[in-house]
């Protein structure tokens, strides 16, 4: 056994310092690599007229005011939040349900456990192409039932029509998620102590007085996790739109990160797209303040 | 340090640098290309010169529309491929942010330039200069059934001339079956209905630009209401399968070969489909109709063209020129079903006798171009306003909200 000898001539507690400093330095240079000196760029960037390729030029504000005259940046922007609104509640209903039904011990659980959880792990792009072909109007297994069960006279183009396509698209959204908030929502369900439900049990509460005055309240901060993560999910929502609709029809599917991603990558217009993301990533600090501040743990 | 020891440096230095060159010359030349996938026979052109040359060129091939997204981060990232053919509507794009070399002294030299094609070469130009020759020609045209024609007691030797005669002849191949329809379009797809949609317009004499293609003409010019509300005539009455309202256009060349298809607009890359996978389908061809008469074409293709940054432009012109030359012109060319590119060659032993060819070939007389660096954005982009305002104009049916629209979203764009 060797113990390196003290070189530096440090003291312990300087020593104990240095050695906590080295042990988050991969990851403080990880972060600084990959998000600070990114997002620095972005906002400097956001000041510019800034080509894909060609002459770059100062512009200061102008990228950030001509946002207001963007009627589909606007648009998008309704969008976004409208379906993070509108899949953020069944994820949850389900996602509690579910956790709900996997929670005891029981024989085999695991399977059903497994089974939940499976489509989080497929990469979203690929459950997005496989909902594609589930959802066609030709060779797609979901015509085929309604249309052998007699509920619809055609096949239907669900991914055709404005309305249709927001609500299938929630549909695979929600099988893709749910296993994950599920998860979540098991964690915080499992630290609940049995003899809480049992003494209430004692005291003559039903399910509904235990699930509003035990559970939810003590699984405050495994929602909040859940909720914040869902959230973000929703609002940053790319690949399902571009691969299952391309943002159609007529334009109605294209969400706010779709909308920088064309203005950067297909409009080359690199400094627009990054004021519109530091934009966002201000609305997202908002929204993620705001859950902190309602779901904090009071006194 | 004495004269002589810096004479001996100095030599040692200019023997290194005459070194070099010769060095560089025993190894052969390695060259990237980039294509678009569509059915032009570059692959064939890339194997015959790496099989008869020192030089190598490797073909990378990549997906329509992904292209100019994918050059233009190549570009800026400082690593462009040497050779590109490139969809000749993004030329002026490219040529303008200056990312292509200056070919001009290269076109000037071959005895044939003037007679290459003229749109091509039209944009290709930039500021006087060249920056591209043409690569692959590709006009639009309609094809149409034969068969059906015939069944539908229809003169398939006299194909519909105006708007009214080929609605006509959809609703005649329409009430021959369940499964029968007169047209197909690709409705979620901008660019098969840039290609095969804008030249109804230019036929009559309308047009959604200016001719300076400073302004959109969109709301003013009375034949592009026309022209949706004749597309809006055909879904409405359903001469189209339904399922073409969502091709993003995957079956924009195959769905007319599955042989329940009237009639369907498309270009010169379809028809060696159509004869080499296709045999028993028994089409013809005549150009796309104004309103009254006429005919008009979207002179397409791609131009092929030397990035800026490649070290090898002297080797990637040297194959390029032989692309154009007369061999390659027709026994690669003409011999896939190919038009030729230099207007001179279109008389050749493989088109003659087939008139679909000598039809398809002849529409370039009366092709058209839009000539903007901001094409991608009007015509091409899935999320564009050009495919928003065909859809709510031809599927819902909302005419003067489209038209609206598209004047705004045209007019915004074009402002920059």
């Amino acid at each position: 056994m060797s113990i390196p000898p003290n070189t530096l001539n440090l003291s312990w507690t300087q020593r104990r310092k240095l050695t906590g400093l080295l042990f988050v330095l991969p990851t403080v240079a990880f972060v600084t690599v990959f998000f600070i000196i990114p997002l620095l760029m972005t906002v400097y960037m956001s000041f510019h007229d800034w080509p894909l390729f060609g002459e770059r030029a100062f512009t200061g504000l102008k990228n950030y005011s001509e946002l207001g005259k963007d009627r589909q940046y606007l648009k998008s922007l309704d969008f976004t939040f409208r379906y993070t609104l509108l899949v953020t509640p069944p994820i949850f209903a389900l996602g509690f349900i579910l956790a709900s039904l996997v929670r005891r011990n029981l024989r085999f659980i695991g399977i059903f456990r497994t089974i939940f959880f499976l489509p989080v792990v497929i990469g979203l792009g690929v459950s997005s192409l496989l909902w594609v072909w589930m959802l066609d109007d030709r060779i797609g297994i979901f015509n085929k039932i309604l249309l052998d069960l007699n509920l619809v006279p055609k096949a239907q183009l669900f991914l055709g029509r404005p309305n249709t396509a927001m609500n299938v698209i929630i549909l695979s959204v929600v099988w893709k998620t749910v296993g994950f908030t599920m998860i979540l929502l098991l964690a915080g369900l499992q630290a609940i102590p049995d003899e809480l439900y049992e003494s209430a049990e004692v005291d003559g509460a039903g399910y509904f007085r235990k699930l509003f005055y035990i559970t939810l309240p003590l699984m405050r901060r495994f929602i909040a996790l859940a909720l914040i993560l869902s959230v973000i999910g929703s609002v940053l929502a790319f690949d399902q739109f571009y691969i299952m609709t391309r943002g159609g029809p007529r334009n109605s599917t294209i969400s706010i990160v779709y909308w920088i991603f064309n203005n950067s990558f297909t409009y080359f217009k690199m400094g627009y797209g990054s004021a519109m993301s530091i934009v966002l990533l201000g609305i997202l600090v908002a929204l993620t303040g705001a859950q902190f501040y309602v779901l904090r743990e009071r006194e | 340090m004495n004269l002589r020891k810096v004479l001996f440096i100095l030599s040692l230095v200019a023997l290194v640098f005459s070194a070099l060159p010769a060095a560089a010359q025993d190894e052969p030349i390695q060259m990237t290309m980039w294509v678009r996938a569509i059915n032009f026979q570059t692959q064939e052109l890339v194997d015959q010169w790496n099989a008869n040359n020192d030089s190598q060129i490797e073909l990378t091939i990549i997906p329509p529309g992904e292209f100019v997204t994918k050059m233009g981060a190549a570009v800026a990232a400082g690593d462009p491929p040497d050779i590109a053919s490139i969809d000749l509507i993004y030329t002026p794009a490219f040529a303008s942010a200056g990312q292509l070399v200056d070919i001009t002294e290269y076109v000037r030299e071959l005895p044939y330039a003037d007679s290459l094609t003229p749109a091509h070469m039209n944009l290709g130009l930039y500021e006087g200069r060249n920056y591209a020759v043409p690569t692959a020609v590709d006009g639009s045209f309609i094809v149409y059934n034969i068969d059906l024609f015939e069944q539908a007691g229809l003169d398939p030797d006299n194909p519909p001339a105006t708007w009214d005669e080929m609605l006509e002849a959809m609703r005649a191949i329409n009430d021959l079956g369940d499964d029968i329809y007169g047209y197909w379009f690709s409705m979620n797809c901008s660019g098969c209905n840039a290609f095969t949609f804008l030249p109804f317009i230019w036929a009559s004499g309308g047009d959604v630009l200016s001719e300076d293609y400073s302004e959109a003409t969109i709301a003013e010019d009375p034949i592009v209401r026309e022209a949706l509300q004749f597309y809006n005539t055909i879904w409405e009455e359903g001469l189209v399968p339904e399922g073409a309202s969502i091709d993003s256009g995957a079956n924009f060349a195959t769905a007319f070969a599955a042989g329940n298809i009237g009639m369907a607009g498309t270009g010169n890359f379809a028809l060696s489909l159509y004869q080499n996978d296709y045999p028993d389908l028994n089409f013809g061809v005549f150009h796309i109709p104004g309103r009254d008469g006429g005919a008009a074409s979207f002179g397409g293709g791609d131009v092929i063209a030397i990035p800026a940054g490649t070290e090898h432009v002297e080797e990637a012109w040297r194959f390029i020129e032989w692309t154009m030359s007369e061999e390659p012109q027709i026994e690669i060319y003409a011999a896939n079903g190919q038009i030729p590119l230099r207007l001179e060659l279109i008389d050749n032993p493989y088109f003659e006798g087939d008139d679909r060819q000598m039809i398809a070939a002849s529409a370039l007389a009366v092709g058209h171009t839009p000539v903007t660096p901001v094409y991608n954005d009007l015509f091409n982009d899935a999320n564009g306003p050009w495919l928003e305002m065909l859809q709510i104009a031809i599927l819902d049916g909302d005419i003067d909200g489209a038209i609206e629209l598209g004047q705004e979203r045209f007019t915004q764009i074009m402002e920059g």
